[in-house]
């Protein structure tokens, strides 16, 4: 039986971020998938180890731009862990608020995306303009659409001034009428039902086997939810639904999703409308020697950090564990016996990001030696030099 | 089949009758909102010349040149719009309540020549009188002395600044004297050498 290679990539026609997927297929079905990351590393772990506790929050915003408070979130937890403290809550408050913004945001674009790769371009640009409310609202609250800065170990940057909460209220409720549309046109839809329903089924079983996190993890029926399981901030203090979905298709993940963003709206609307008042900031002055961990539900799933203090103001050691690290392996579960026409929804429908996802780079294929530390300073060394050369610098 | 289509047809007639959703950009000015965190601005008048700034900005994006002239000592405060990440530390770490450099509304901050993406401003600065050290800028020790009242008169380096700053004292009388010794110590000194004149025997 002749079997044919199909790359999609190094840089994905539709994802825009560097992966590389190889599907062996035969005549229409993908019978072997392999994916390859790796193009992305930036080193991001090492450098935060040079920064300040306090520097190296922006740093950590820059380890993905759509999870730009899920990074800092975890990696706050994770300094405050080592203490411990809890923070004060009105900060715990206000982290909640832009948490839950960015989850609106996050999942707004992948649903646009998802309709993009549908070739559903109405639903693209509905839904990408609704994001544009929100992006204001998070102007609103926090100085900037993106990139918020308001993350600090022991609390909160800025505050809320309690005059801009009724505009950034009033844009938010704004977006539910033409939400609630788009809800059931998406779930009515004949065209969706036909392209998603009952394709890239991901079992509750594989799912728990591949520990897969978040939305991808809840469309299969597991009831998986840092933000429920291990209360932080101030979910424990607020009434909301965990959406859990049962057959794990492309479909149900696209329903967690929408649904997920109304929750995220009345989580937000309830924080703001209950704001507590008091202290933003425990301006903590020097972190003690020893080692944190810290974890929030970034919209993707479960972002995890690990921060060891050595009693200087620089972290010791830094790792970060993203959501996709156990997302992406499921695709070997659900891309497998499908056409290569659903292979681009499916692999997108975990909400991939490579960049959070990129931490190290060695990879074992068939022959190929693994490299040790020492090899691996050898290589950078040697590619500086090239680089050098062809630059011609000396 | 049908219902989604005319639902989708009803939100196309809206967007006809409404018009579309982009602003006229190039066209019309965008006004970011108040809260809006744009490019930091020095204040002339309001920033000390501490470099808490500076020590805080997670990016370099602050930086500072000394000019340590005799005759017209400056210290030269930059900031590099084109590194910068709009963050806010150095407007909360500023020790001039906040003010010395503050985030503004400008967001139209593109360029073609990347050296000429920095903003600076001019602060006098205070030098050694023995060795022509900087000690600190003129405005920041006015700062300290202000902050910590009538301890400042335990310190010659702050009074005399505050005094040569009021114009009471002859400036040709103070340095009319130098035999690094003892006697140097009511001068205004950078730290070695005040310790020097602390300690010798002279």
């Amino acid at each position: 039986m002749a079997k044919s290679v199909i790359p999609i990539g190094p840089y994905h026609p539709l994802q825009e971020e560097p992966e590389f997927f190889r599907l062996t297929v035969d005549g229409e079905t993908v019978v072997d998938i392999d994916v390859n990351i790796g193009y992305n590393h930036r080193g991001i772990e090492k450098l935060s180890e040079r920064k300040t506790f306090d520097q190296s929050t922006f740093v950590i915003e820059r380890i993905c731009g759509i999870c730009s408070t899920s990074h800092p979130f975890a990696y706050t937890r994770a300094v405050e862990d080592i203490i411990p403290v809890e923070v004060p809550p009105r900060a715990k408050y206000i982290r909640t608020i832009i948490a839950e913004g960015e989850r609106i945001h996050s999942h707004l674009l992948w649903l646009g995306l998802a309709g993009h790769f549908l070739g559903y371009n109405t639903v693209y640009m509905w839904v990408w303009k609704l994001r544009e409310e929100i992006l204001d609202v998070m102007e609103i609250l926090s100085g900037n659409r993106n990139n918020y800065a308001m993350f600090k170990p022991g609390g909160v940057r800025r505050d809320i001034n309690p005059d801009d909460i009724p505009s950034a209220v009033k844009k938010i409720d704004s977006i539910i009428p033409t939400l609630n549309r788009l809800k059931k046109a998406i779930v009515d839809d004949p065209v969706l039902h036909v392209r998603l329903k009952g394709i890239g089924i991901l079992t509750k079983e594989d799912a728990i086997d591949y520990c897969a996190l978040g939305p991808t993890s809840r469309a299969s029926g597991v009831a998986k939810d840092v933000r429920k399981d291990a209360p932080y901030g101030a979910y424990d203090q607020i009434d909301w639904d965990m959406i859990v979905a049962e057959n794990g298709d492309v479909f149900d993940k696209v329903v967690v999703r929408v649904l997920e963003v109304f929750e995220s709206i009345k989580i937000m609307k309830t924080c703001l409308k209950n704001l507590p008042e008091g202290e933003i900031d425990l301006n903590i002055a020097d972190i003690p020697p020893g080692e944190g961990i810290g974890a929030h539900e970034a919209p993707r799933g479960e972002t995890f950090h690990y921060v060891r203090s050595d009693g200087t103001n620089r972290p010791a050691r830094h790792k970060v564990r993203a959501p996709t690290f156990m997302n992406l392996p499921t695709c070997n579960s659900t891309v497998i016996g499908e056409t290569i026409s659903d292979a681009a929804i499916i692999l997108a429908s975990i909400d991939p990001c490579y960049c959070c996802t990129e931490r190290i780079a060695v990879r074992n294929e068939k022959g190929k030696k693994i490299y040790s530390g020492k090899d691996l300073i050898r290589l950078s060394q040697q590619k500086t030099e090239i680089i050098k050369r062809k630059m011609r610098i000396k | 089949m049908k219902l989604p289509k005319i639902r989708e047809l009803l939100e196309a007639i809206k967007a006809l009758i409404t018009g579309p959703y982009t602003t006229k950009f190039p066209y019309k000015p965008h006004t970011p909102h108040q809260n809006f965190r744009g490019q930091p601005k020095f204040n002339p008048d309001k920033c000390v010349g501490c470099l808490a700034c500076e020590a805080v900005c997670p990016v370099e994006a602050i930086d500072h040149r000394d000019i340590p002239d005799p005759q017209n000592p400056k210290r030269i405060m930059i900031h590099y719009t084109d590194t910068c990440i709009f963050c806010g530390s150095c407007e909360a770490a500023c020790i001039a309540d906040n003010e010395g450099i503050k985030l503004s509304n400008e967001w139209d901050l593109a360029f073609f020549d990347r050296t000429l993406a920095e903003e600076t401003i001019e602060k006098d600065l205070e030098l050694c009188e023995i060795c022509g050290e900087v000690i600190a800028c003129k405005d920041h020790l006015k700062w300290i002395s202000e902050k910590i009242g009538e301890l400042t008169f335990s310190n010659p380096t702050l009074y005399l600044s505050r005094l040569k700053s009021l114009r009471v004292i002859d400036e040709n009388l103070i340095a009319a004297s130098k035999d690094y010794g003892r006697s140097d110590r009511t001068k205004m000194l950078c730290a070695r050498h005040r310790r020097e004149t602390t300690l010798t025997t002279q």
